[in-house]
């Protein structure tokens, strides 16, 4: 190895970083290092003089490495090593020491920041002086996206991609897409019907030529990275084939098992054999495995014998599937808080106290009541009913701490669905503050209170319980400093919106991070609220944190515009910092393999080999190494080493 | 009970079918009552093999040895080789084929149960002869007989057993082909980590005046590295003469050695090889003993893996060697991993 | 130097890129005074620090080291930090054990938005090892 010839840049940053830092000192103390052949500081380093002089002198110096003493490399990096690939060098032979936010901006004391500056500059000097040359790597980009999750975060995203002419494989849980919107009545403001504005994009998903579609599908596995995923898809057998099936319906008429309606809410019971919706795509039913007799015609096979078009088939088996794509979106939507968490409010096992969903079913025309708003205890018309807003939401110190942002205004909605059906009800609204930020939001809120005679009072309940056939409401208006005790016919909560059952895990599946709260974390709360941390993967919709439709249908289309961009390239350049193994001192022993968070090494030959389009550089695989045989390339064990060392001189 | 006739009969037997190249096991040493490793080929020799209180030697190192030997003869095995090993040396196994050494079908494990025994420590066993040489070490029931010029001494196994053996619960090799004695798992003479808990009641400063002293003796001999079957690589992180040269091995490579520490044997250095020493075994080491009896100025080694091991049992639920396909402890976790020590 | 000058710890802080070291950015940004005794080596991952750091780090001279990243669920590389919590563990615990004080070793999580809490971090390690001293267990001899 021949000694390299480094040039040290040393920036003042105006008085950013001389005022605290003897920059004169900490270039003296540069010069003295062996590899070093060059230094030199300048007030701005950055500027276009500045960067002139060091393409000058590295030309005229014949430098071969760089470090530019400056601030932190999030900032310049890039343009030094543009700068040093200008002068003819490699870019990857250019570090950057950060003598400013870790130094001089938090350091009054002179002697001792100087003195730091000057460690933090020995070390990357030591660093660079072996760094090998790199270059980027390119990697062909897999032109097809996934989305997960078929709600309508999903289907605005799959519809979106799809037209722009990329192939979407969207992936959904359930047995139909449609997600929560499907289970709405009304959406606010303008109280058109959720399924009238859904069920035409639902078909047209189905129909799309560029759209594939996994139903009853759960995600399991993804191995590679943007540009190029390969995702498992574990289809569960639904035992009916859709193409066969012509939903006639007299499967379910002779089935004898029957359980709770998870798509009506519990409102209402389904057979073992069923169809989520009249509207589901795809338009086939399902055998439920685990509710039937045992899926044998010895058993019971009533359907199967009814089944004119011979759709039902025992036999089927899960099905793994395997696509590749070159992005994903993740659509994977809420779920309400769990209403046992709230033993003050029943717990979930008071009569005729509903959440927001099933009340959704209730006011719906193809949910349990045909759109008739009958309290489940007795099917008589409710006519006082008490709405409470907020319920686990803005409750740090019990429940969730954020603002579930779309209850509000739901409420009013429900408010005035019940009044429209109900005209001589009474509708209460229990809130804590009225948040109707958004297009004709506020005007909405009104029309509930004034047209609608909506009864709103400020504060909280302490307690439901069943009393005399109704249910009793113990709370207070905090505006008269009232307490109030109403005998409620039905009572609607409005329960937090929580990530969907299953979020924790799918983020572990993508490898993508969550927040406090556990919703899925976007990559920067202000400039990249539709990227995950992980690159080729965007969020949509409530799986990101709470939001209304149109926010969701914008936030789809915004992740689908970045998936485009994406997928527009022929192929990606990533950074060359990736793992390398030293073959000699390898003993296959596969601990990196194990440690490796993105399946990148496999053992061949006795040995660790690195997929280069898989590792992220992470190093893992290089502390988890007893014989320091695999290393990060340009973050070896050995430049480590030396920092240290240079840290401790 | 085991009945040393059927392990010379198994070990005779496999020989004279050819179904192994070799039988690694015990036999009766040169130095008085103590066994020796024994790597026998000719059926013949299979009467010299021995099961005794003076087996501590955890054989696996010979398949180590062996791995490296036919590595540089280029040659492959053309049979599987046999062992004799006991439960620890049987983990040790374990984790050599969890990390790809060799492959199951490369071994025939004749495992040996320690039952409610275990090995002898000579250094208990000393004053108890007052000096007098044995000749002879055999298990009875709970008790070691050791023949001496004097006669007979039988001696109740607890007294002078290895701590390891006493705090020992798995001394049943799961992993075999062919298992003698019972299995005793679960057995308990003493609480796991016992004698590490009496070292550790001592507060930090104590510990430490304890440690620096041990520290201080080392010679840097490595007798404790070479013993040990499960300090296998070719170049040890810390020393870097052993530094393989290869064909493959690049100019840079020789330049680009890191120097953790220096050869001289000082304090500071005999500190730092001993603890790398000990994360680099943390999940690997089964407790068999051998660097801790090696040691000719007696480094209490075991204590340092012993406390990996606890740490690594009470805190991640982690046994080494437990089975073949199981995770290694520092390239994976647990979402349950603690972390309270973190700010 | 004159003998007058207090003791200052020498510490080593393993910052990971995507978190702590963008931490520490921004305690610069909003200018957070914090003592000058921590010495930033960046590395990719907190998963990325090898137990032999630490070990080294003391070996030549550090008074108290310091490993830093993302909190659990943040990592850049998902499971980076889990792996470096658990060697972590037992780098620490071995430490302890062989009389080591336990301050002189700390590991703190600190993302990108806690530039105060990386400061509040350094300042409170310097603290903690000014009564204990310089270190000189695992500190290589150097022959005069």
């Amino acid at each position: 190895m021949t000694k390299k010839r480094t040039g040290v840049f040393v920036c003042h940053c105006g008085t950013n970083i001389a005022a605290t830092v003897d920059v004169a000192k900490v270039a003296k103390e540069m010069a003295g290092e062996d590899t070093v052949a060059f230094t030199q500081e300048y007030v701005y380093m950055c500027s276009e003089p500045g960067q002139e002089s060091v393409v000058q002198a590295i030309k005229d110096n014949k430098l071969d490495s760089v470090v530019v003493t400056c601030c932190s490399p999030n900032l310049h990096e890039k343009t030094f090593r543009d700068n040093a690939k200008r002068a003819g060098i490699n870019n990857f032979t250019c570090e950057i020491a950060n003598i400013r936010e870790q130094c001089s901006w938090v350091h009054n004391d002179k002697a001792k920041g100087t003195e730091k500056a000057i460690k933090i500059s020995r070390s990357v000097v030591r660093r660079v002086n072996r760094n090998q040359p790199l270059d980027s790597i390119a990697v062909n980009v897999t032109r097809r996206a996934m989305v997960i999750g078929g709600g309508i975060a999903g289907i605005q995203a799959a519809l979106d991609i799809a037209n722009a002419g990329v192939e979407v494989v969207l992936v959904e849980k359930q047995a139909t897409l449609g997600g929560r919107m499907l289970q709405l009545s009304e959406t606010f403001p303008t109280l058109d019907c959720s399924q009238c504005v859904l069920s035409p994009k639902m078909v047209e998903v189905n129909r799309h030529p560029n759209i594939k579609l996994h139903t009853y599908s759960d995600v399991q596995e993804l191995a590679g990275s943007v540009g190029n995923f390969r995702v498992k898809i574990n289809k569960r057998p639904t035992f009916v084939d859709p193409d066969k099936c012509k939903i006639c319906d007299h499967c379910t008429v002779v089935c004898p098992v029957v359980v709770p309606n998870e798509y009506e809410l519990n409102l209402t019971a389904r057979r073992a054999i069923y169809i989520p919706y009249a509207q589901a795509i795809p338009a086939s039913f399902t055998l439920d495995e685990e509710a039937c007799l045992g899926l044998n015609p010895i058993v019971c096979g009533k359907c199967k014998d009814v089944c004119e078009p011979d759709a039902i088939n025992y036999d089927m088996r899960p099905e793994t599937v395997t696509e590749d794509v070159g992005a994903i979106v993740v659509a994977t939507g809420f779920d309400l808080y769990d209403q046992a968490n709230m033993p003050e409010l029943g717990g979930g096992q008071i009569e005729d106290v509903l959440d927001g969903l099933q009340f959704e079913r209730l006011c719906s025309a193809s949910g349990a009541t045909k759109g008739h708003v009958l309290r489940p205890s007795d099917h008589t018309e409710p006519k006082n009913v008490v709405f409470i807003q907020c319920v686990g939401s803005r409750d740090p110190a019990k429940h969730c701490a954020y603002c579930s942002k779309i209850c509000c205004m739901y409420t009013a909605k429900h408010a005035q669905l019940y009044k429209h059906h109900v005209p001589d009800g009474r509708a209460y609204v229990f809130y804590i503050d009225i948040r109707s930020g958004g297009k004709g939001y506020e005007e909405f809120v009104q029309r509930t209170m004034e047209d609608d005679d909506t009864l709103y009072l400020r504060g909280r309940v302490s307690k439901l319980y069943r009393h005399n056939g109704k249910v009793r409401v113990m709370g207070t208006d905090t505006l008269t400093g009232q307490n109030v005790e109403i005998d409620a016919d039905m009572v609607v909560l409005a329960l937090a919106m929580v990530p969907s059952k299953g979020t924790a895990e799918i983020a572990k599946t993508l490898k993508v991070g969550r927040d406090n709260d556990g919703f899925m974390a976007e990559a920067h709360p202000k400039l990249k609220p539709v990227e995950s941390v992980t690159g080729g993967i965007f969020l949509a919709g409530a799986a990101q944190a709470p939001k209304d439709i149109p926010e969701t249908v914008a936030q789809a289309g915004a992740a689908a515009a970045k998936v485009i961009a994406l997928l527009s390239q022929t192929t990606l350049n990533r950074p060359p910092l990736i793992a390398k193994v030293r073959r000699s001192h390898c003993t296959g022993c596969g601990m990196c393999v194990e440690a490796c968070p993105f399946i990148a090494i496999r053992l061949e030959g006795g040995k660790a080999v690195v997929n280069e389009a898989l590792c992220e550089g992470c190093g893992s695989c290089s502390a988890t190494c007893l014989r320091a045989a695999i290393d990060v390339k340009n973050v070896t064990q050995l430049q480590i080493h030396e920092m240290i060392e240079a840290c401790l001189a | 009970m085991i009945n040393l006739q059927d392990i010379r009969d198994t070990a005779r037997d496999m020989l004279a079918k050819g179904e192994v190249r070799a039988v690694i096991g015990y036999r009766r040493g040169s130095r008085g009552m103590l066994a020796e490793p024994a790597f026998i080929t000719d059926p013949a020799q299979a009467d010299e093999l021995v099961w005794d209180p003076t087996c501590f030697h955890n054989l696996s190192l010979y398949l180590v040895e062996d791995r490296k030997f036919l590595a540089h003869l280029r040659k492959t095995a053309n049979a599987p080789i046999a062992i004799v090993a006991k439960g620890c040396d049987a983990r040790s196994i374990v984790v050599l084929m969890q990390e790809h050494y060799f492959k199951r079908e490369d071994v025939y494990i004749i495992g040996v149960s320690c039952e409610g025994s275990g090995v002898v420590d000579e250094r208990k066993l000393a004053p108890r002869l007052n000096g007098i040489q044995a000749t002879n070490a055999a298990f009875d029931g709970d008790d070691f007989v050791f023949t001496t010029a004097e006669g007979e001494k039988r001696i109740p196994a607890c007294e002078v057993m290895a701590d390891r053996c006493l705090e020992c619960r798995n001394p049943f090799p799961k992993e075999h082909n062919l298992a003698f004695g019972e299995d005793k798992t679960g057995r308990k003479l003493a609480e796991p980590f016992a004698a590490l808990t009496r070292f550790e009641a001592q507060g930090a400063g104590q510990r430490w005046d304890s440690w620096s002293r041990h520290f201080d003796r080392c010679i840097r001999c490595f007798a404790c590295r070479s013993v040990c079957p499960m300090c296998y690589c070719d170049e040890c992180v810390v020393d870097s003469i052993t530094f393989p040269v290869t064909a493959e091995t690049t100019a840079d490579e020789k330049a680009n050695r890191i120097k953790w520490i220096e050869r001289s044997a000082t304090r500071s250095e005999n500190i730092t090889y001993l603890m790398t020493r000990a994360m680099h075994l943390a999940g690997r080491c089964t407790d068999c003993g051998e660097c801790e009896r090696a040691c000719p100025v007696n480094v209490p080694i075991r204590m340092l893996n012993n406390k990996m091991e606890r740490e690594a049992r009470e805190k991640f639920g982690f046994e080494p060697g437990a089975s073949i396909g199981g995770p290694s402890l520092v390239a994976t976790f647990l979402d349950t991993d603690p972390g309270d020590f973190i700010r | 130097m004159s003998e007058q000058q207090p003791y200052e710890p020498r510490i080593v802080a393993f910052l990971c890129k995507w978190c702590s070291s963008a931490g520490s950015d921004l305690a610069g940004v909003s200018r957070i005074q914090y003592p000058a005794n921590a010495t930033p080596i960046t590395i990719p991952c907190t998963g990325a620090v090898s137990p032999m750091y630490i070990l080294s780090a003391f070996n030549k001279g550090a008074d108290g080291v310091l490993v830093s990243g993302c909190h659990i669920g943040d990592c850049h590389y998902i499971e980076g930090n889990y792996l470096a919590r658990r060697k972590m563990h037992l780098t620490m615990e071995l430490l302890k054990f062989i009389g080591v004080e336990q301050n002189r070793f700390r590991m703190s999580w600190v993302s990108a938005a806690e530039g105060a809490k990386f400061a509040q971090v350094v300042t409170d390690f310097v603290n903690d090892l000014r009564p204990l001293g310089p270190q000189d267990k695992l500190k290589k001899a150097v022959r005069t």
